[in-house]
């Protein structure tokens, strides 16, 4: 409660305005500057060598002091100016399958000169570091375990350096309400899509190994390596993926029902589970769960499509 | 406050960097410290370098604090102490390589580099020279290069992205530096007692003469003072620097009275010749200042003493440069009314030690009407047969005089006044060393005379009825380039660098060294003796005289503020980014004002010309005006670019334009 009261204060002090439109340039009232813990001990340090060079008149020893003292705040200003002006957008947040690692990603650019170790954090959590070149864009994906199914929210983002000389914490704050989805985590156990499910083919019942050849299309993003036509790829005709007639005529409707277990969150693991395989054998199939119905299809979209709808399945706060 | 992650492990080319910064820093001390503290120094950065090339494993704890122990240990038996300069510097040398062979984390890096800073400030404790300034100045650079590299996380910098970044901090770091070291307030002293060794430079004469210790001061290059004449500057034969005056005989050694009463330049029976001069006196630990013979006023704080010697406060030793301004009278009488009884001390000595000097000494009265004829037989008898040398064959017996005038006839001018005096006390005449320094050498480039140890000498004040205390020089009847020429006359060079410029047909070495040695003047003047009285004189000349430490303090937050100010403009006018084009700033306003008139905004993914068609669509009467100011923006930005003119036409046809 302490710690949520405190986050409150920092927060009215940083006024997190969220979310914010891309691109945010930190201008400088959006920069925070503080010494660091380094910064402290160095502090320390030279009131020590002042005292040495009073106390034994050392003249170069007051040059030392005050050459080190002064260059501690010439670096303040540059460890400020190495944060100032940068142009932040969102990045690549890719769903993942839960268990797996996810990245909310951020892109940097510098209007003027290379910005060297240019961290961003989520709260709490290791900093992940980036030089920004000039003219160049600069990604920066910030790691997180994706536990559990759902929307994992990524929260206010932290930029900061301590370049040059580490004396100096120079930070902001921005919140481009990244999200990453979490897919549910395929349960492999849960075998192939039970059978009788596929009774609702209109042309017929599917049979396994039933694969006559029907036609080559344009290879999509997901397609099993098997069903590649190597050959066509030989002869220079492209990436072409082998379609089968069983495959293209049935339907297959994988049902909330038919994943039999206690657990809402293990029914969603089979169901995720059966959902890739059929996709990976090209199998053009639908997906019902209480509320949501997903008419069949195949193809990239249309998994995506499922696996959302997996995802945010009884979610609360799901975008949809 | 924040904490840095730990890394796992340093990375390797960070971690020789700082390897290489220490060694650099440690170099002048391993240099005069025993030898072992060099072997343990080197021997353990070597070790800490091979861990981090190879990715050894660290030394256990018992490993680290056996070394430690040993190297107090082995610390304490060099010195037989832990404190004082040389030993607490070779505490500092030893522990920091062994903080090294520690470091382990980026926390102990940095801690690690600060004792860095450290031992440069211990090296001025030795020696405050330019070019070891200078020469720490390149550690200092190559510390902030490595703190530079240590913060690249991430990416491991080449030479340049090191050392450009750490040069640019120290070069924008200077103004401000220059500005606190000219307005920070001085202090009168230190602020606790210090160890007696604690500063360099502390060779100089010492409080008693016995054959061979002057001998092995002239040996010595160091400077013991600096004079500046008002005026023209006395002949090199009258440069008589008046120091010490040792009385107490004991038959080998002479030393200081024991009589500290007063003196005082009103008792000058005569005094002419008035000379003007300021004195930059070197620290030398003892308490004597030093003026030409005869000092005609005592510096503030000082007291002169009976016999003419002037001391600071027996508590207040010379131990920073101290600058005073000095007269003296050329031509004097003094102590002629003096009773003879007074003068005893001056004629004591022990009959058993020198028999056949003692002899001499008496013969000379015997067989002499007055104190002049001793004197001549006495000068005769020194031009005789004997030589000047700076290297005398060593005198080890009771008897050292007899030995020196009966046997070696070789010495340097301690012999000389040594006997001189004893045989004069002898002769029954007064007599009494003086020591101090002779002649100087001028620097063409300031006019300045320099008086360094190597011209340091003793002779001999004898007394006479109605004349007083007089100057007897028995080294000018030996050698008389001495006194006229200075040391390096008699004897010749001494040292390499002399002899280079010996050999040196039109002078150019001689120039270079004179520049050289009026640069270290001013460097000794105005940086390494910035004291609290340069401070004042330079406000006062400046014209804020009596500046105080609160105008001081004034001054030094205006400069900050001043200089920060100025490097902040500096450093954002290189980072600022680039200014919007005139033609989007044109149509932004374009677009804004037709918002304002009702046309629903223009999307972020809406181009211009689809813009321009939704307008057409829902204000036909628009088309036309709109129509010309986005194709001229479209040219502007999308197509060939846009003059001048055409810009500033596109921005006035913006102004222009009426959306109702």
């Amino acid at each position: 409660m302490f710690a949520d009261l405190r986050q409150s204060i920092s927060d009215w002090i940083f006024r997190a305005s969220v979310p914010e439109t891309p691109p945010v340039t930190l201008v400088q009232r959006r920069i925070f500057i503080l010494p660091t813990r380094q910064g402290y001990t160095f502090g320390v340090t030279t009131l020590i060598l002042l005292v040495s060079s009073i106390n034994y008149a050392l003249s170069l020893g007051f040059v030392l002091t005050f050459l080190l003292m002064s260059m501690a705040g010439v670096a303040m200003l540059h460890t400020w100016r190495n944060l100032a002006h940068l142009k932040l957008r969102p990045g690549r947040c890719d769903p993942v399958f839960a268990g797996e690692t996810a990245h909310f990603g951020i892109t940097v650019e510098t209007p003027s000169l290379t910005r060297f170790a240019i961290a961003a954090r989520r709260r709490d959590e290791e900093p992940v570091y980036a030089d920004v070149g000039i003219a160049q864009v600069a990604s920066i994906a910030m790691p997180v375990a994706a536990a559990r199914r759902g929307v994992m929210r990524c929260g206010r983002i932290e930029i900061f350096t301590r370049y040059p000389l580490g004396l100096f914490h120079a930070w902001s704050y921005v919140d481009f309400n990244l999200q990453v989805i979490v897919y549910p985590r395929p349960d492999t156990a849960a075998g192939a899509p039970p059978a009788r499910s596929r009774s609702a083919s209109e042309e017929g019942i599917p049979v396994p190994g039933d694969e006559e050849f029907h036609m080559l299309r344009p290879y999509q993003t997901g397609d099993a390596p098997k069903l590649i036509a190597w050959k066509a790829l030989a002869r220079e005709q492209g990436l072409l993926t082998k379609e089968f007639s069983a495959m293209a005529s049935s339907e297959l409707w994988i049902d909330f029902e038919e994943a039999r277990s206690s657990n809402l969150e293990q029914r969603l693991s089979m169901l995720c589970h059966w959902v890739l395989t059929s996709d990976r054998f090209g199998q053009s199939y639908g997906l019902r769960l209480p509320g949501v119905v997903i008419s069949p299809s195949r193809g990239e979209a249309h998994r995506t499509r499922c696996l959302e709808a997996l995802a945010l399945f009884h979610e609360p706060g799901a975008a949809p | 406050m924040r904490s840095l992650p730990t890394s796992p492990h340093l990375d390797v080319r960070n971690v020789m960097w700082l390897l290489a910064a220490m060694v650099f820093v440690v170099a002048p001390h391993l240099i005069r410290m025993p030898y072992w503290v060099a072997v343990f120094f080197v021997a353990i950065v070597g070790w800490r370098g091979w861990i981090a090339w190879a990715a050894m494993h660290f030394p256990g704890r018992f490993v680290t604090s056996t070394l430690t122990i040993a190297a107090a240990i082995a610390t304490y038996f060099t010195y037989t102490r832990i404190v004082g300069r040389e030993a607490g510097v070779t505490l500092l040398v030893v522990m920091s390589a062994l903080k090294l062979l520690e470091m382990k984390t980026q926390r102990e890096v940095t801690l690690s580099i600060y004792l860095g800073f450290f031992l440069v400030l211990t090296n001025f404790l030795f020696s405050q020279t330019i070019p070891l300034g200078v020469y720490m100045l390149a550690c200092v650079w190559i510390f902030i290069g490595t703190m530079v590299g240590f913060n690249r996380v991430g990416s491991s910098p080449t030479l340049g992205e090191r050392m450009r970044p750490a040069g640019a901090l120290l070069i924008q770091a200077l103004p401000l530096m220059v500005a606190f070291f000219v307005l920070f307030p001085r202090a009168a002293g230190p602020l606790w007692a210090l160890p007696t060794d604690t500063r360099s430079g502390t060779t100089g004469l010492s409080d008693t003469m016995r054959p061979g210790n002057i001998s092995n001061l002239i040996k010595s290059d160091a400077i013991a003072f600096r004079v500046q004449f008002q005026g023209d500057r006395p002949p090199y034969n009258t440069l008589y620097w008046r120091g010490p005056v040792l009385t107490q005989f004991d038959g080998a050694t002479w030393s200081l009275s024991h009589d500290e009463s007063r003196g005082n330049v009103a008792d000058y029976a005569r005094a002419q010749r008035p000379t003007k001069y300021t004195v930059t006196l070197e620290p030398h630990n003892k308490t004597w200042l030093f003026a030409l013979d005869v000092p005609a006023m005592v510096p503030p704080g000082a007291i002169l003493l009976h016999d003419l010697e002037l001391r600071e406060p027996a508590r207040s030793p010379v131990r920073d440069r101290k600058r005073y301004e000095m007269v003296s009278f050329l031509d004097y009488r003094y102590g002629a009314a003096a009773h003879r009884g007074s003068l005893r001390e001056s004629l004591r000595f022990d009959e058993t030690r020198n028999p056949r000097t003692v002899a001499l000494g008496r013969q000379w009265a015997r067989e002499s009407t007055n104190t002049r004829e001793v004197l001549q037989k006495a000068f005769q008898y020194f031009n005789r047969d004997f030589t000047y040398t700076l290297e005398p064959p060593p005198l080890d017996s009771r008897d050292p005089y007899d030995e020196f005038l009966f046997v070696t006839k070789q010495g340097f001018c301690e012999h000389y006044a040594g006997s001189f005096a004893l045989a004069m006390r002898a002769a029954g005449i007064p007599a009494r060393i003086v020591t101090g320094y002779q002649g100087g050498e001028v620097n063409p480039l300031n006019n300045e005379l320099v008086v360094r140890q190597a011209d340091a000498h003793a002779w001999v004040e004898i007394w006479l009825a109605e004349q007083g205390w007089l100057r007897v020089d028995p080294t000018g009847a030996v050698s008389p380039l001495r006194i006229d020429g200075g040391v390096n006359a008699a004897l010749g060079p001494i040292g390499v660098l002399p002899s280079i410029i010996a050999a040196d047909p039109i002078g150019v070495l001689a120039g270079i060294r004179d520049a050289w040695r009026a640069m270290n003047s001013q460097w000794d003047a105005w940086v390494v003796g910035y004291s609290m009285d340069r401070q004042r004189q330079l406000f006062s000349d400046l014209g804020f005289p009596g500046i105080d430490w609160r105008a001081l303090g004034f001054w030094l937050m205006v400069s900050t503020f001043v200089v920060g100010a100025a490097i902040s403009i500096g450093l954002l006018v290189r980072d600022r980014p680039p200014r919007s084009e005139p033609s989007l700033v044109a149509w932004n306003r374009f677009c804004a004002k037709l918002a304002a008139a009702g046309v629903a905004p223009r999307a972020p993914y809406e181009g211009p010309l689809d813009f321009l068609r939704r307008v057409e669509s829902s204000r036909p009467a628009l088309a036309a005006t709109a129509g010309d100011i986005t194709h001229r923006y479209v040219e502007a930005r999308y197509g060939r670019g846009a003059s001048r003119e055409e810009l500033r036409e596109l921005t006035r046809r913006v102004r222009e334009f009426r959306a109702t």
